[in-house]
């Protein structure tokens, strides 16, 4: 198993530590973006961003039930954008132990993530990335 | 700048021919453009040749507008190859304006080509993805689910938000699906019926299969010239460009609260031109899923938040309505090569504004319309790509 996108996700190897998503923090202007730029979309400033671990919770924004499958992946599947405390607002696939079906889901619902294969096919069994699952117990 | 007229258009009737490569699709939009135009193809002194996924999926992943116009018999010219997602031949027209707009160019050829059906739709629906930005397509993201729950359109919090239906989703399809059945060029020439479009099988939850734009082979092509030389080609309606806006998408932070990228382009389009949006008399516009259509109709300024559905209701974009919209049949019937489809908006509206459009033809024919198209999707929260452009006869 690899991190399909080092870059993007920290999984710790300590046990009991919890996987978060990296992103960019502008010490301009406090915006924190992800993935990761080097010049601050919202002021501009070149060279000013630092690297933040985000996202190991978040609001669930939006979501839909895609019936159709791109090459490598399986359908039915949820598909969503999760808002972040920190700021992004991040396009993510939802955690396999969620059963696929209408009224699973709700948005505005804490979300928190946690680290899985892309997708249980040959293509993307081995490639790790974050998904998320509706929080248990988690505030945001 | 120099007026640009449109004096030639030509297409490829738009649907599956797998076993035409994207030479033999331009050949003969490029020469019923130029055949239209009444001009010498020696005349043509540049062209821009619009194409989106033929290095993908065609191997030719260079060259390709100087293939396709060796074809054709045009050599030696400049020729300009544009990639630009779906928006790719509305900017091959923009290079051919702004070539004959400054004067380095007395006529210039621009043209759209798409070859989608290559026998394996999983490899033609792959290609498609990488218009998005990879970050979102290699997790998985179509551009259905895009118009599904993207912060950007978000079709299915619209249906909370404006109490709109199923129903009302269905409504530009059956439209449109009636203007494609009068158009000989359409891939899909079926009328449907709310009930069909509402209960075929669901791709992306809301949106159901014939709310979705096909996969399609096309092409398109236009002959510019300057205006006050129109007369001397073709004794047609002369159509003049009267603006052509390009824009690429604004990175949406989630608190973002600017107008969206295609009210700032065609309200760009509407100075440039003179013109506000109650000028219009027909409109191509970009319904690569049926219910965009709905949200561009605010965002074209025609209706307030909302008021979409009223448009189809009350007959406004019909068809017989004060504004036609889509009444070449629109992405979802008349087809959407993606890189041809900016060239047939452009070819739809001129033949509507010379009386040329036969059983579809608006019967009180148009003097000012609008071609609006976009393409592809960034990580910023916006499309890629959008244009505008407005044509006075």
């Amino acid at each position: 198993m690899k991190v399909l996108n080092p870059d993007n996700l920290r999984v710790p190897d300590a046990p009991g530590a919890t996987p978060c998503l990296l992103g960019n923090r502008c010490q301009g202007c406090g915006t924190v973006v992800f993935p990761k730029m080097p010049v601050c979309p919202r002021c501009h400033r070149n060279g000013a961003m630092e690297e933040v671990e985000i996202g190991r919770t978040g609001k669930l924004y939006s979501h839909t039930i895609s019936y159709f499958a791109p090459k490598g992946f399986k359908a039915p599947a949820f598909q969503a954008f999760i808002d972040l405390p920190e700021g992004p607002r991040v396009f993510s696939l939802i955690g396999s132990q969620c059963p696929v079906e209408r009224g699973v889901l709700e948005d505005g619902m804490a979300m928190q993530l946690i680290v899985e294969a892309l997708a249980d096919t040959p293509e993307h069994k081995d490639e790790l990335t974050y998904k998320y699952i509706p929080a248990s117990g988690v505030e945001v | 700048m120099r007026d640009v007229a449109i004096i030639g258009v030509g297409a490829h009737p738009t649907g599956r021919f797998r076993d035409k490569p994207l030479k033999a699709l331009a050949y003969p939009a490029i020469w019923n453009a130029i055949e239209d135009a009444g001009v010498k193809s020696s005349d043509i002194s540049v062209a821009y040749v619009g194409n989106s996924l033929g290095g993908l999926l065609t191997g030719q992943e260079g060259v390709r507008g100087q293939v396709m116009l060796q074809h054709s018999g045009i050599t030696g010219i400049p020729i300009v190859n544009v990639e630009n997602a779906c928006a790719s031949a509305m900017t091959a027209l923009r290079g051919a304006w702004l070539e004959v707009a400054s004067g380095a160019a007395d006529v210039a050829l621009a043209v759209g080509v798409e070859k989608m059906d290559v026998g394996d739709n999983a490899r033609t629906i792959g290609a498609l993805s990488g218009v998005s930005e990879l970050d979102l397509s290699e997790m998985g993201m179509s551009f259905t689910t895009s118009y599904a729950i993207h912060p950007k359109i978000n079709l299915k919090s619209r249906m909370e938000e404006y109490g709109w239906t199923a129903a009302d989703f269905a409504k530009p399809a059956v439209k449109n699906s009636y203007n494609g059945s009068l158009n000989p060029l359409a891939q899909h020439r079926k009328p449907l019926t709310i009930e069909e479009v509402v209960q075929s099988r669901v791709v992306v939850d809301p949106l159901t299969l014939l709310m979705c734009s096909s996969i399609s082979d096309g092409a398109a092509a236009a002959v510019l010239c300057s205006a006050d030389v129109a007369a001397r080609f073709s004794s047609k309606t002369p159509v003049r460009i009267a603006s052509c806006v390009l824009r690429s998408g604004v990175y949406r932070l989630p608190d973002d609260k600017g107008p969206d990228s295609a009210t700032t382009t065609a309200y760009a389009a509407y100075e440039k031109a003179g013109i506000g949006p109650e000028d219009l008399d027909a409109i191509e516009l970009h319904d690569a899923m049926a219910p965009a259509e709905l949200m561009l109709y605010e965002r074209l300024g025609l209706c307030a938040p909302g008021e979409g559905p009223r448009l189809i209701d009350d007959h406004i974009t019909t068809l017989d309505g004060r504004l036609p919209v889509n009444p070449s049949g629109g992405l979802c019937s008349r087809g959407h090569p993606v890189g041809a489809t900016g060239l047939l908006q452009i070819c739809e509206l001129v033949w509507q504004m010379r009386g040329e459009a036969g059983r579809r033809q608006i019967a009180k024919r148009p003097k000012v319309t609008m071609a609006q198209n976009q393409g592809g999707l960034l990580l910023g929260q916006d499309s890629a790509v959008y244009g505008c452009t407005i044509l006075k006869s």
